[in-house]
């Protein structure tokens, strides 16, 4: 992290409290419209501090036909699958990384052109599948898809990172007799931590998000997942939006809680200083 | 050393994967005794089964079946509500070795699941379909072609509006029946009439005119629609005396775009370009929805169905929502069906218990605890029990004697989309009516010959 | 890779061969020569298993005028699927639809992403409240922001024509932004800037973490301005990172569904369709798995040339895939 002079300071929270205010005027109207009755949701000109604010939507959403469970569902689906693509991904980008081995530039082109079809086009062929394992209507069967689905992408950012960690550092471990699982773990992991960060992120994201997987094969309404919560707000003739936009804020602030958390990974120095020692 | 951090990894792993499975076993284990339907356990074929016509209904001491049943109520409001908590109980009461399991989807993506679900073979029971879906379904071969299954399925058919039951209809076979219908009737802002200073809403297409006319040009738009769809354009069609195809379903040359359709669709082009129609009607949105437009006065009227009745009064307790049949044209008032049919498929193994629910949904107390939550009935001969649940239903009753439904066809989606795309081209100037008429007609021809 | 291989060794143990230490070294060159693969196993197996096999399956699909039905029997058309995407002008709209959306969000993406990166990798107050907001849009899911947008540019009662026009009086009179095929690519493309800054900003910020800050300090000391502490060793040292970035948003790009299916659903009349919604339509409306399968794979070969292209460009292939 560097240290800017105070004249540069001024400019650069300038810049960023104009960015910050145009990111952050569609969700201002969103919050607003989620404390607003049905009725002022659509007013014109557009209110932004409503006239008769309620919490009425956000109870709503929260105390309705199982949206705590979907909540816990969701929750639990997203750490497994975390927890998986991370080690799994990992694992691999550091193969990729550091090793030269038959078979992987096939491996690797197979794995980024995973990244390019459509996820739409597998479906039927994914479902298939997950039918004939009795995958279908379990939790296991969204994990491990959502696990197969983002390990290009985990894969694929990791390596990037792995690169770019000094071979100085390896080296050293290497005279000290270390093999390549501990490489991999004491040194390779705990310097990659903002990269970890930041796929973590990602994958809680993903998980947390996937919408049609999820529709395709949970069938039992205990099994769903925060996603299908929601959708199952839109009715068929009237989508009442203050109540749809508040159960999306409430599920969008979990995602900002692990944001949070995650990124104080982000710490600087940390490779400057292992070079140095 | 090594290996002690690789054992730690996969434990962890299958930590993860042990929370993952864990949630299965205790939903099975919730419910040990209701073996559902997709249970790999053989079968007798059907027409096995549909062989001994229901002879035994209620077989006391029979295993207890449960019969899946997926639908697309709103699940947070009322009529789902009513379903599980009126309803299935009651049939559950009757029937007390038959376990209905009722399943709500989002209602935009329930054509996604079912498809899916058609390709994996694992349908549930039961589906609560939009009418249109129905021939589709049929020629997928997964429906059951209920009227070859049904003893009393005649009896129960001749109780319900003839456009509807039409709408289950294909290749010779009733593959369903009627569960709610609807139909969109002219609704109209008292408000806006009186500034054209007239007191009774358009009768015929000849008023619409007028009323265009007498609305000042900064004054509310004579009328509005949100698309080009079969839903939006054939109500007007109809009504001039046009047709979408032949009806046999063979050829749309000579009847999509005859005299008759062309001025049908001329009209609301001619109103549109005078700006009597906004530009709501080419589609992709991005304007003000009818439901909002007409209880703020800025669309005189507006077609639509029974469900704005309960959401103007939630958005608009103050609007005073008035209905008139469909504008006439030299064709008639007619309207266009929608609504939903119950469907059976093949994938069932409990056919015999998922027609005694079938039959139930039919049934007087099923069809008016529906009705009073926005489902209106199927059933013709309901008559004072419907108009005293909802007086609205009345007017929704009377366009329905006429009404029909959009072409019953395997490829109506297709069909439907050259249509559409097709009349916005006018719409938007780039062709004539008649240019873009004959276009799609001959587009429908070729989708109709190669199906 | 950094240490060539030499002479008679297999090319594939080299950055192994000095680790021989105690061990007999046959054994240590098998170990060393199984050891990546113990490490791509386990993912690799999921991969082949739940990916690579159902896009095989995929594949087959498009060959075929394919029938959902389990058991029917599909008639084999070669690629006859693909010659008909070339002669369907839905396809070459759809098409310039996603090249134009690609084009404008890629480029714009990459520069505000840095640019918040760059800014929020400095030690100033309230980094991390400027880091969640900006990351706001990302985890918002694209099924709400795109209802979203579509609300606030409802031509005649949208946030964004009553301050153009009402407020500010930039424009004479309400614009139809979903209604005229540029107005709504244009929104359609504003929506995914708006969304996809902050993934990038976020890959960009852990990809500066990594750069050793006393480098940039020495250059600092040696009296080299920011901008060109930036170009000269910022950027170089980000390379891998920039090019995954890029190839990520150019596949991203061409992959736009939602927002549009949500906001426009491709029309008025087909004008705003992109491949993607084309896809989709052909697939599960009109039940074409076939045809839409070859659009998929049409798109998959596109950016598949495009990214193949782009790492030859960043010597990106040369350098860690080879």
């Amino acid at each position: 992290m560097t240290r800017a002079r105070p004249a540069t300071k001024v400019l650069v929270y300038a810049v960023l409290l104009v960015g910050a205010a145009i990111t952050i005027t569609p969700f201002v109207s969103m919050v607003s419209t989620s404390f607003k009755p049905q009725a002022f949701v659509l007013e014109l000109p557009p209110q932004l501090i409503p006239e008769e604010p309620t919490v009425g939507n956000y109870t709503r959403a929260w105390t309705s036909n199982g949206f705590a469970r979907y909540f816990l569902n969701s929750a639990i689906i997203a750490a497994a699958h975390v927890i998986g693509v991370l080690g799994l991904g990992s694992m691999m980008a550091y193969a990729f990384a550091r090793f030269e081995f038959v078979g992987k530039k096939v491996m690797f082109y197979a794995l980024i052109i995973t990244l390019m079809i459509p996820g739409m086009m597998l479906i039927i062929p994914q479902f298939l599948l997950a039918r004939d394992l009795s995958l279908i209507d379990t939790r296991l069967g969204l994990v491990l898809f959502y696990i197969a689905a983002q390990l290009a992408f985990v894969t694929f950012l990791l390596r990037g990172f792995f690169e770019s960690v000094p071979r100085e550092l390896e080296e050293a471990m290497r005279v000290d007799g270390a093999g390549a699982w501990r490489i991999y773990w004491n040194l390779m992991l705990p310097l990659s931590r903002p990269a970890l960060a930041t796929a973590g992120i990602f994958a809680f994201l993903f998980a947390w998000d996937e919408f049609i997987w999820a529709l395709t094969i949970i069938n039992d309404p205990d099994l769903r997942t925060l996603p299908i919560g929601i959708a199952l707000f839109q009715g068929q003739h009237a989508t009442a939006w203050g109540l749809v936009f508040a159960a999306s804020i409430i599920a969008i602030t979990p995602v900002l809680i692990v944001f949070v958390v995650f990124q104080r990974h982000f710490v600087s120095g940390l490779q400057a200083g292992a070079v140095k020692g | 050393m090594n290996t002690t951090r690789w054992g730690l990894l996969v434990t962890l792993l299958f930590v993860a994967a042990a929370c993952a499975g864990g949630g299965d076993s205790t939903t099975a284990a919730s419910e040990p005794d209701t073996p559902t339907v997709q249970a790999s356990e053989p079968a007798a074929p059907e027409e096995q089964e549909a062989a001994e016509p229901s002879a035994e209904p209620e077989e006391a001491g029979g295993d207890p079946v449960t019969v899946t049943y997926w639908h697309a109520y709103n699940e947070e409001g009322p009529e789902a509500q009513a379903l599980n908590e009126v309803v299935i109980p009651r049939f559950e009461e009757e029937n007390p070795n038959v376990t209905v399991e009722a399943v709500a989807f989002p209602y935009d993506d329930l054509r996604q699941k079912l498809i899916t679900s058609t390709a994996g073979g694992t349908l549930p029971c039961l589906v609560r379909s939009d009418i249109i879906w129905v021939p589709e379904l049929a020629e997928l071969g997964v429906l059951v072609a209920l009227d070859q299954q049904m003893t009393d399925f005649d009896e129960l058919a001749s109780r319900t509006y003839e456009g509807t039951l039409a709408t289950n209809l294909w290749d010779g076979s009733y593959y369903g029946l009627p569960l709610d219908t609807n139909t969109r009737v002219l609704m109209y802002n008292q408000e806006a009439l009186d500034a054209a200073g007239l007191s009774e809403p358009p009768a015929t297409f000849v008023d619409l005119q007028a009323l265009a006319d007498g609305l000042a040009e900064d004054e509310a738009f004579a009328f509005a629609d949100n698309g080009t769809s079969g839903w939006n354009m054939l109500p007007w069609i109809w009504s001039a005396g046009g047709a979408l195809t032949d009806e046999d379903i063979t050829q749309a040359t000579g009847y999509l775009n005859s005299p008759e359709s062309a001025a049908a669709v001329e009209m609301l082009v001619d109103l549109h370009g005078a700006g009597e129609i906004p530009d709501l009607i080419l589609g992709a949105d991005g304007g003000i929805a009818t439901s909002e437009g007409l209880p703020k006065a800025t669309y005189a009227t507006i077609l639509d169905g029974p469900w704005m009745f309960p959401i103007f009064e939630g958005q608009y307790p103050d609007f005073e929502l008035q209905t008139a049949l469909m504008p006439e044209g030299p064709g008639g008032s007619v309207s266009v069906v929608g609504g939903e049919d119950i469907v059976l498929t093949q994938s069932c193994e409990q056919p015999e218990a998922a027609m005694d629910v079938i039959r139930f949904m039919l049934s007087d107390f099923a069809q008016t605890e529906m009705a009073r939550v926005g489902q209106m009935p199927v059933l013709s001969d309901l008559g004072d029990q419907l108009t005293d649940i909802q007086p609205y239903y009345a007017i929704f009753a009377e366009q329905l004697q006429t009404a029909r439904p959009r072409t019953p066809h395997p490829q109506y989606p297709k069909i439907e989309e050259v249509m559409s795309t097709e009349i916005q081209r006018a719409f938007r100037g780039e062709v004539s009516v008649q240019e873009a008429l004959d276009s799609a007609a001959e587009q429908i021809d070729q989708i109709l010959t190669s199906s | 890779m950094t240490a060539p291989a030499t002479g008679t060794r297999p090319a594939g143990t080299s950055p192994h061969g000095r680790v021989a230490g105690p061990v007999t070294p046959a054994r240590s060159r098998l170990t060393a020569r199984a050891t990546p693969y113990v490490f791509l196993l386990p993912g690799m197996a999921l991969f082949i298993g739940l990916m690579l096999y159902p896009m095989v399956q995929a594949f087959r699909m498009s060959l075929y005028e394919w029938n959902i039905l389990p058991g029917a029997v599909s008639q084999f058309v070669g690629l006859a699927n693909y010659g008909r995407a070339f002669d369907d002008p839905v396809f070459w709209t759809a098409l310039v639809n996603s090249t134009v959306y690609m084009l404008v969000t890629v480029p714009t993406q990459m520069a505000l992403g840095m640019g918040i990166a760059v800014l929020l990798n400095q030690a100033i107050r309230g980094r991390v409240a400027f880091r969640v907001l900006f990351y706001l849009p990302v985890v918002t899911s694209w099924v709400v922001v795109s209802l979203l947008f579509k609300y606030l540019f409802n031509s005649q009662a949208g946030l964004v024509n009553y301050v153009l026009v009402d407020l500010l009086g930039v424009l004479g009179s309400p614009v139809a932004w979903l209604q005229n095929r540029w107005t709504a690519l244009a929104t359609i493309s504003l929506l995914g800037i708006w969304k996809g800054m902050g993934w990038s900003m976020l890959i960009f910020l852990a990809g500066l973490q990594g750069i050793p800050a006393d480098l940039l300090e020495a250059a600092e000391v040696d009296g080299a301005s920011t901008a060109r502490r930036f170009f000269a060793i910022t950027l170089p040292l980000l390379r891998p990172v920039v090019v995954f970035v890029t190839i990520m948003l150019v596949i991203g790009g061409f992959n736009v569904f939602i927002s549009v299916f949500l906001i426009t659903g491709g029309g008025p009349a087909n004008q705003t369709e992109v491949l993607l919604t084309q896809m989709y339509e052909q697939a599960f409306s009109f039940l074409d798995f076939g045809y839409g399968a070859a659009i998929a794979y049409l798109l998959t070969a596109l950016i598949f040339g495009l990214s193949f292209i782009q790492m030859r460009w960043f010597d990106y292939g040369e350098e860690t895939a080879a």
